[in-house]
């Protein structure tokens, strides 16, 4: 996808699973205008896509009747109560009038907003626009439902409660979520899945406990305390050792992790070294982002 | 059947909407239908609503009494007759229209200032475009959603006075001096109402904030007309011997063209108002070609609805 001589996203393909997905990439990496080229808001000079069998380069209304979008920036219309609001956006997304309203009630209360809900959107604190926008972008069930940054400017208890929603929005609704983020502990939380992006091109994609995965399934042992002996025993079983933090050591061995498990147990009795937990080694979502990043 | 004691009063888990989505086809009419709610909101608009027909009122009045009187004595009558000849039914209309002007860029002030430049600033466009809804379906919605209540507040004294006229005056040729005023005056309300709706859509689109929006419009407007009483003031001091240009430049704004547009419809040069006939009237401007009349407001409504159509995105593009 081409503007002019910048281009946006190149050989971008990718599948959104019902559940929920986090799009991570660095600024400038093409997230927003991903969005924004789903949704038709940009039209490509060259290239195609296809969302749920529509062509995107086509801007097909049907298309935006499946997609339901909370942009990041503030945005209402003005003038109208919470309740009129979305229910205006569900009438707009094609919803019979009295279905709209009867929604609008439901999805508010869902959205924590069933007590101000009569009052004028503008009125709202930074809070309440945030969750009216999901409000509005959920009103019309669309399957595929795109956040963009949507605990942007909440307060700790506030971006818990957004956390709360999406999760349970994307868990068990029947829609695929597509969360973009910065914030990696949120997308940590919410999606089960990541796609990280750079440079307008997809650098990888699958589940967050792939993503975090070691190569060569090293194990975190942790001990009561550390036993040189112990180490050297790893070590002369053709085991790596490399030092954690406190009393953890990272053994890894071109074995299996339940392998390496039965082979520490040995050692540890053989060398009378309490061993207090044992675990697949991984690195934390961030590590990982940065790895792909560099890749 | 028992309700359940311990059961919850509502179930709060989410679902998803399963129901009925009509075919995305006529979203402007969703988008213009809500802007003609929100307007209708305005208390100040029913007023301005009503102030419009002033001049309608004011003649209704006069030829109610004028009737009334008539029926005490034989003078009273052939004094009516004496009226109703020098009155032409048909500048009745064209000055109701006139008159009605103000009141008229009052209402498109209060509806139509903030109809985009609102949006602009609450980021709406976002919520708009991001449904299956066009930007063409928006900029109709909100292009309607200016036209209608324009096109009531001035159809709704015009049909008034048409039918106290035809009920009352039809043998003193209310209908047989011109049988096809009320289509024209249809036309002559339709054409101003578009005017109106086209230059402010246009304005409005190119701020953030509809006072703004409104400020300039009201600028452009009297500005405009300030140009134009300036150059009848001249054309009444040559005593009509005046240049053609001077003549149609009386016409060169946004008021102007629409009395305009409305003499070159109804075929008339207008006649004082109320019927009056002062010692001295003033030399009748004549109407301009409407032709050339529609051909230029037509290009101006045009230029500020491109604008309009160049500013509406929901993002910005990188070039």
């Amino acid at each position: 996808m081409r503007y002019g001589s910048f281009t946006a996203l190149n050989q971008f393909s990718c599948e959104i699973p019902e559940g929920s997905t986090g799009l991570l990439g660095p600024n400038g990496a093409g997230k927003t205008t991903l969005i924004k080229t789903l949704l038709g808001f940009v039209r490509p000079e060259t290239g195609a896509g296809e969302v749920f069998g529509l062509d995107i380069t086509k801007g097909e209304r049907r298309l935006r009747q499946l997609i339901g979008l909370m942009p990041e920036q503030d945005c209402h219309i003005p003038g109208m109560s919470g309740v009129g609001f979305v229910a205006f956006a569900g009438e707009l997304a094609g919803m019979p009038a009295a279905d709209a309203l009867r929604r609008a009630h439901e999805v508010l209360e869902y959205c924590g907003l069933g007590e101000a809900r009569y009052r004028n959107v503008e009125t709202y604190s930074t809070g309440m626009k945030q969750r009216i926008k999901l409000a509005q972008a959920l009103v019309h069930g669309p399957k595929l439902l795109l956040l963009d940054e949507p605990t942007n400017g909440l307060d700790p208890a506030g971006r818990e409660d957004m956390l709360d929603l999406v999760r349970t929005v994307s868990h068990g609704g029947g829609l695929s979520v597509l969360v973009s983020s910065h914030v990696l502990p949120d997308i940590e939380r919410v999606c089960d899945r990541v796609i990280v992006v750079m440079k307008g091109q997809l650098r990888a994609a699958g589940t967050i406990a792939e993503l975090k995965k070691l190569a060569g399934h090293p194990v975190d042992v942790e001990l009561k305390e550390l036993n040189p002996a112990f180490n050297r025993a790893l070590i002369e079983d053709g085991m790596t050792v490399l030092p954690g933090a406190r009393t953890t050591i990272r053994v890894q061995a071109n074995a299996s992790p339940a392998e390496i498990h039965l082979r520490v147990q040995r050692i540890a009795r053989t060398t009378k070294t309490q061993v207090r937990g044992f675990r697949v080694a991984e690195r934390s979502l961030e590590e990982a982002f940065l790895e792909v990043l560099q890749a | 059947m028992t309700p359940n004691p311990t059961g919850p009063i509502a179930d709060l888990r989410y679902r998803n909407y399963d129901g009925k989505l009509l075919p995305p086809n006529q979203m402007w009419w969703v988008i213009a239908r809500q802007s003609i709610a929100q307007a209708l909101k305005k208390k100040s608009l029913w007023f301005l609503m009503a102030a419009s027909g002033w001049y309608y009122i004011i003649m209704i009045i006069i030829l109610f009494f004028v009737e009334q009187n008539a029926a005490g004595s034989e003078m009273a009558k052939v004094a009516m007759e004496q009226f109703l000849e020098g009155i032409v039914w048909k500048d009745q209309f064209l000055n109701g229209f006139v008159f009605a002007q103000l009141s008229l860029l009052l209402v498109t002030l209060m509806i139509g200032s903030g109809t985009i430049a609102n949006d602009n600033r609450a980021n709406a466009l976002l919520v708009y475009l991001s449904k299956p809804c066009s930007k063409l379906d928006y900029l109709v919605g909100k292009w309607i959603g200016v036209f209608l209540p324009l096109f009531v507040l001035l159809g709704t004294p015009t049909l008034l006075f048409y039918v106290y006229g035809a009920l009352t005056f039809s043998q003193y040729g209310f209908i047989s001096a011109d049988p096809w005023i009320l289509p024209k005056m249809v036309v002559v309300v339709a054409i101003s109402a578009a005017i109106h709706s086209s230059l402010i859509v246009g304005v409005s689109s190119l701020f953030n904030q509809g006072r703004l929006a409104g400020a300039t419009y009201a600028g452009i407007y009297f500005l405009s007309n300030f140009f134009t009483v300036l150059m009848s003031f001249f054309f009444q001091f040559s005593k009509g011997k005046a240049p053609d240009a001077v003549q149609y430049l009386t016409y060169a704004s946004i008021d102007g063209i629409q009395t305009g547009i409305a003499k070159a419809i109804l075929n008339t040069k207008g006649s004082p108002p109320f019927g009056f006939m002062p010692r001295n009237p003033a030399t009748p401007i004549p109407a301009p070609n409407l032709t050339v009349a529609l051909l230029l407001t037509g290009l101006v409504c045009a230029v500020a609805l491109f604008a309009a159509w160049r500013r509406v995105r929901a993002v910005e593009v990188i070039g």
